[in-house]
């Protein structure tokens, strides 16, 4: 294996490993907030990615059904609610942005597919459509299950994996697509050509990450969430309500998710079923993090896609099965190093 | 008391399905519309909405189930079948797997199954109940094989999916490498969804073979594609019959641009010489999938399916000669006529079957074409 | 019990009948559901009674049906040696996975299993001995004296004698003593710690042996199919046997035979009808099945097992035979000293808890541990019994330490506990959670209990929890539901637990609290025979009157620290404990009463 070889893998396990770093964020911050390890963050990516193609080609992407049927959903339990809260007041409201915004975003990516725009208008507009999924499918599926232990959680997630992923094929079909890059530059740099899309990943994936400890140390929504992180019933004490925690979380996830999603959708082909293998991956990385520390678990992630260029490269079919089977001796490391096992009880 | 009242149901639906199995034919079909290989197998279930409503001028019912790409899942829809449904005869699945499964199910019932995917070869007494569509993958790739040998390739690296079809495609180049004098350098293997292959092609290029072959279908395949041409890969790069449809060129944009493969002649038809023996029928194919399903929709997987219920409709017309759909003797029958169709014309060539040859394409099944302009052409 | 046995004999024909009367096709899947029913009963008792979740069951499967079809046809031996084969590897790859990931936190393992079974997959795919992708084919069937057992009907006999075997043993099973313990993992591994039940080495044990069960279905699997792909074992499998489990749910065994059916014929009923609303190709059956998952585990997150079980008539217990007690250690003669606390220390990141704590207790007294609320006696309670390792100090019990024990060793060596906050497990009886506290008067395996060779021993346990309960007189309530106890009772039945393990040292934890007078008068009954009876008891609680009137000798902590110790009056006229409890007030009045709380 000659120099330049190590070098063309390095940038290449730099590029989907700055995308899985991105995921590991995300899955890391719904976890330390609301204790769901969710699975269905690689859903956000591949809705993002295969709508931002279905645009490109000049067609609505079905994301929309998904939305207006999501924010259906929620209008009537929301609705409901406040009627057995005697708060009919509340109605409007409910309507307005449940009903009506899904239904404005709709007709904006409708529109949207019927003109030429440039790539930044799509990407806004795949934004529009996939950053509301994240807030709609925590009031349906998660909200009302919020004292639940992590476990049960868990299981919720694979059932909305199902749901979302099961919708991904109907609305996107089996095709994978991939979209137009931002630019198609190339750099040389020594013995390697760098295309602008890789450093575009590398570089939005940074911002992201500085944006995100910006928004932790310096806000004070980020620093409510820190606090719910570390102590749940001690923030709900001080006023701050775990619903509303949980929903930033979850937009906030579902943005990283879809701007994952449109960076990678130039160089990698996205298809309705990437998500689960592209969350795993971001799942191994957080683990490899220690699940605690956002610096290292997208350090951890870097290092899943160098580990996955380099297999790769070496024994190529048994790519995954090097992988997955890597978090084996780091949870055997950690096994160790706690003394005594863990006793612990789940919440009833 | 639900399950009582859907075997109570069940047992009237037998009885109705018996009463009137002397008035149609029914056709199991199990297409993996889902999972993995649902890429393929929609093509493959579209075809269905276009077959003609006859079977040999008998009606004919198209019952068909999802297998979601898993093999045990299709044998017990081909138990279902043969067992629930007391089907004539069964096709599917667009796995190879999930065929090689069925045909056990088809030995078993003695059901004549019409495979929908090339199987290696099979014991006996499950090959003589099994009859396959496309071309069987030696003899596509044998296509390659000779152009790369016209070429005086000498080493060719391979790349191909880390699954069944991965493994078929190598072994045809592989078999066909020493009568055609080159040597496969690599072998690669990559994921449906891996969002980049550039270790393998890296790989690839460090070997620098004249030719690769990828063993991959659809827009999949697009991936090493764009990759080896990223990497500045300039030989020529051949494909298989999976990869001939139009995701495979939108996925892979201008990287596309001169990858070359083995294909049934439907999906260059309007290009193909008058006197080309499937030309009218794969016109006529194409117009019908493309009036239904768009514009360059065009795919040889769907073709597959019509050339199967082609291959059916004449053996039906001999079998219903000598028994009643729905009979054990009709199975048989069927059976038989298939194993002695002889000049049906189908999408994709010209079927002659015989007790040694259960697929009975030969030469005239396969063309070569390659991505010009962002359109598959007949490559000449 | 006569219903149920009716019902039992009339399931019993029903299944043996079955493929006689049904259609082949409803046989074929009376197959596939034996086969998922028994994947998703070491589901249910891992994940629904352990609450240890894993989604690679189907990792399992695939090792023992690749195991048994490798060997029969490359080998050429026989399916039964296959057997012995796919069980030896499913025991040891889940040897392996369990001990790396058993002692994280649950979703570490949960991970974990996802992982390998993706790892799994493509080793399968990958391995030319095991046919790559295309796997195995021509697997040979079982075959009994010469007889192959190779159509629907005949392998539908093969497949629901093992499945119904392993409902009726782990039905056993968690009958048993193993099986409380298993039933105590999932909310209270901390309770059955104290108890003395090894969590971890049994939560590998639950692991393993679900494997097993999983194992089995991988061998029946490969010779009933007769092929082996690595498809049937990809990670959405995983997941269908988990949802399996969930829709069966977790209380029952049967949660699985309800589970494994329900998700089964489902498939079959939506494969054969959701085409007819779309002609559009979907996955719409597994939209269907998250839905229906996140609609049960919103409305019924138990699972259908316990609504179909209340359908059913319920057989009434017997009370357990009167059996002699098994042997005891002689209790060490009064005045022996049981209990040393010297030096000791805990700090929580920078707050101190406990502070250079001493003090000693004898066989045959009883010691008061008093103090204001957060003044860190709850804190003592777990250094001492091993539920928190102490930074500083040292414990010792009858001599030798015990500071770094875990509190299962501790509970070994004779000390008892009961928990301030009740650790009962709340949808067992009340008898069975005494028993628990008997977990190590007893020492019968997994396999005695699934067999019920262990009737002699659990007769004996279940005798002296029935004894232990009717000293702190709950002795007519032994089968309700310990959740359903109002809350006095509970700690009694608390207490219970800690004397069906036969102590010498019992920590108690504010029994008192909750009691009603009489209640209150015949504990302090209670604890003055067991004082009689050579016991040493540490003592916390609330009620000075009951405390006074019963302690021997008392220690008041504040901020972690002693504060005082001695005779119930001397530390009555303390002024530093006046002080402390009532914040510097004038010292008179508080003499008199000095009972500053009630409850906590």
């Amino acid at each position: 294996m000659s120099a330049d070889i190590v070098l063309w893998l390095v940038q290449d396990g730099i590029t989907t490993g700055a995308i899985y770093a991105l995921l590991a964020l995300a899955l890391l911050l719904v976890f330390a907030v609301t204790r769901i390890i969710f699975v269905p963050q690689g859903e956000f990516v591949s809705y993002a990615a295969l709508s931002l193609g279905m645009l490109q080609t000049g067609q609505t992407p079905g994301t929309v059904w998904v939305l207006i049927a999501g924010g259906a959903i929620v209008a009537v339990l929301e609705g409901a609610s406040a009627l057995a809260r005697r708060e009919p007041a509340r109605l409007a409201r409910i309507l307005a942005v449940y009903v009506a915004g899904p239904l404005a975003i709709a007709a904006l990516a409708r529109w949207g597919a019927a003109h030429a725009l440039g790539l930044w208008a799509q990407m806004a507009i795949v934004a529009a459509l996939v950053v509301p999924l994240g807030p709609l499918l925590y009031r349906i599926a998660y909200r009302p299950l919020a004292d639940a232990s992590v476990l049960v959680l868990f299981i919720v997630s694979m059932a909305a994996h199902y749901v979302l992923s099961g919708l991904g094929l109907v609305i996107f079909g089996g095709e994978g697509l991939r979209t137009n890059p931002i630019s198609e530059a190339r750099f040389d740099v020594g013995v390697l050509k760098i295309g602008a899309q890789s450093v575009w990943v590398a570089g939005a994936s940074l911002v992201c990450m500085i944006a995100l400890w910006l928004f932790f140390e310096h806000t004070l929504v980020g620093k409510a969430l820190r606090a719910t992180a570390i102590n749940r019933v001690g923030a709900r004490l001080a006023g701050i309500p775990a619903g509303l925690t949980g929903s930033i979380a979850f937009v906030l996830a579902a943005a990283i998710g879809a701007a994952s999603g449109v960076l990678i959708s130039p160089i990698a082909t996205i298809y309705y079923d990437s998500g689960l293998m592209i969350s795993l991956k971001g799942f191994v990385g957080a683990i490899l993090g220690g699940m605690a520390s956002y610096p290292l678990a997208a350090l951890g992630a870097l290092g899943v896609g160098l580990i996955e260029s380099f297999s790769s490269f070496w024994a190529s079919a048994l790519k995954e099965t090097i992988v997955f089977t890597l978090i084996i001796p780091v949870l055997l490391w950690r096994s160790l190093a706690s003394r005594h096992p863990a006793v612990e009880d789940e919440e009833e | 008391m639900r399950t009582h009242a859907r075997l109570a149901a069940l047992a009237v639906t037998c009885a109705v399905a018996a009463a009137a199995a002397h008035a149609e034919i029914t056709i199991g079909v199990t297409l993996g519309t889902t999972g993995p290989g649902s890429s393929l197998g929609i093509p493959y279930k579209n075809a269905f909405q276009l077959v003609p409503k006859t079977l040999g001028g008998e009606p004919v019912r198209y019952i068909i189930l999802d297998d979601e790409s898993k093999p045990d899942n299709a044998a017990k829809n081909a138990r279902k079948f043969v067992t629930e449904d007391k089907v004539d005869a069964i096709m599917g699945s667009n796995g190879v797997p999930s065929a090689v499964a069925m045909t056990q199910v088809a030995a078993e019932s003695a059901t004549p199954m019409v495979s929908l995917t090339p199987v290696p070869p099979l014991a006996p007494e499950r090959n003589r109940w099994t009859f396959v569509v496309p071309q069987p993958t030696q003899l596509m790739m044998s296509a390659v094989a000779q152009h790369m040998k016209a070429r005086g390739v000498k080493t060719v690296g391979f790349i191909g999916f880390s699954d069944t079809w991965g493994d078929l495609v190598y072994n045809a180049v592989n078999a066909l490498s020493a009568s055609n004098g080159y040597k496969l350098v690599t072998n690669e293997r990559f994921g449906r969804a891996d969002p980049s292959v550039t270790g393998q092609v890296l790989k690839i290029t460090a070997a620098a073979p004249d030719a690769v072959v990828v063993g991959g279908s659809g827009s999949p395949a697009a991936t090493p594609q764009i990759a080896l041409r990223e990497r500045g890969y300039k030989g020529p790069i051949y494909h298989n019959h999976g990869t001939v449809n139009r995701p495979f060129i939108q996925t892979g944009k201008k990287s596309a641009e001169g990858a070359i493969a083995p294909t049934g002649a439907l999906i260059v038809a309007e290009e193909l010489p008058e006197s080309f023996p499937t030309r009218a029928v794969s016109l006529d194919f194409v117009k019908r999938y493309e009036a239904a399903f768009g514009a360059g929709s065009r795919n040889a997987f769907a073709g597959y399916s019509w050339d199967g219920v082609a291959l059916l409709d004449a053996a039906a017309k001999v079998a219903l000669k000598k028994a009643k759909p729905g009979t054990p003797a009709f199975r048989a029958a069927l059976r038989d006529a298939l194993e002695n169709v002889k000049d049906v014309i189908g999408t994709h060539g010209v079927y002659n079957m015989s007790p040694a040859n259960h697929n009975g394409l030969d030469e005239r099944a396969r063309v070569l074409v390659q991505v010009v302009n962002g359109e598959w052409r007949l490559l000449k | 019990m006569r219903a149920q046995a009716v019902l039992a004999a009339a399931l019993l024909l029903a299944t043996a009948a079955a493929p006689l009367a049904l259609p082949e096709f409803y046989v074929t899947l009376l197959n596939y559901i034996g086969l998922a029913t028994l994947v998703t009963l070491g589901l249910v008792v891992m994940t629904g009674v352990a609450g240890i979740v894993s989604f690679g069951q189907q990792a399992f499967v695939g090792i023992a049906a690749y195991a048994t079809a490798g060997l029969t046809t490359l080998a050429g031996l026989s399916p039964w040696a296959g057997l012995v084969a796919s069980l030896a590897a499913t025991a040891a790859s889940a040897l392996l996975l369990g001990a790396v990931t058993l002692r994280l936190s649950g979703h570490y393992l949960a991970i974990a299993t996802i992982a390998w079974g993706v790892a799994i997959y493509y080793l399968f795919g990958n391995l030319p001995l095991l046919g790559q992708y295309s796997g195995i084919d021509n697997v040979p069937p079982v075959s009994l004296g010469g007889w192959a057992i190779d159509s629907g009907r005949e392998s539908y006999y093969l497949i629901w004698t093992f499945t119904a075997a392993a409902l009726v043993a782990e039905r056993n099973l968690l009958a048993s003593r193993l099986g409380r313990a298993i039933r105590a993992l999932r909310f209270r591994a901390v309770m059955a710690e104290s108890c003395g039940v090894d969590t971890a080495s049994l939560k590998l044990l639950v692991f393993v042996h679900a494997a097993l069960l999983a194992g089995l279905a991988g061998w029946l699997h490969a010779h009933f199919l007769r092929f082996v792909s690595p498809h049937a074992f990809g990670i959405n499998a995983g997941i269908d046997y988990l949802f399996m489990a969930v829709i069966g749910g977790a209380a029952e065994v049967w949660g699985a035979l309800v589970g494994a059916s329900i998700m089964t014929i489902l498939k079959e009923w939506l494969k054969d009808w959701l085409p007819a609303f779309s002609q559009r190709s979907g996955n719409y059956e597994t939209v269907v099945f998250g839905v229906l998952m996140l609609l049960l585990l919103h409305r019924a997150r138990d699972g259908l097992a316990p609504v179909l079980a209340r359908l059913l008539p319920e057989g009434a217990r017997q009370r357990p035979a009167q059996v002699a007690a098994p042997a005891r250690e002689a209790p060490p003669p009064a005045g022996t000293v049981l209990l040393e606390v010297h030096g000791l220390g805990k700090r929580f990141g920078g707050l101190v808890a406990v502070r250079d704590l001493s003090f000693a207790m004898n066989a045959g007294e009883i010691l008061g541990l008093i103090g204001p609320n957060g003044a860190g006696k709850t804190t003592v309670f777990n250094l001492v019994g091993g539920a928190l390792a102490a930074d500083e100090g040292e414990v010792r019990l009858k001599g030798s330490r015990i500071d770094r024990l875990p509190s299962r060793e501790i509970a070994r060596r004779g000390l008892r506990r009961t928990f301030q906050q009740v650790h009962l497990v709340s949808r067992m009886s009340v008898l069975d959670n005494v028993a628990i506290g008997a977990h190590l008067r007893g020492g019968r395996g997994a396999l005695a209990a699934m067999l019920r060779a262990e009737r002699d021993e659990e007769r004996t346990l279940l005798s002296e929890a029935a004894r232990a309960l009717d000293r702190v007189g709950l002795g007519e309530h032994l089968f309700e539901p310990a959740g359903s106890l109002p809350l006095g009772s509970q700690r009694a039945v608390e207490i219970a637990r800690a004397l069906a393990g036969d102590p010498q040292v019992l920590l108690l934890d504010e029994p008192a609290a909750g009691l009603r007078y009489g209640e209150k008068r015949a504990l302090a009954a209670l604890l003055d025979r067991l004082r009689a009876e050579g016991l040493g008891i540490l003592l916390v609680e609330h009620d000075m009157e009951f405390v006074m009137g019963l302690a021997d000798r008392l220690v008041v902590m504040d901020f972690g620290e002693k504060l005082a110790e001695g005779l119930p009056d001397e530390v009555r006229r303390d002024p530093a404990v006046i002080e402390a409890y009532l914040g510097g007030e004038a010292g008179d009045r508080g003499q008199k009463n000095l009972k500053p709380e009630t409850g906590s």
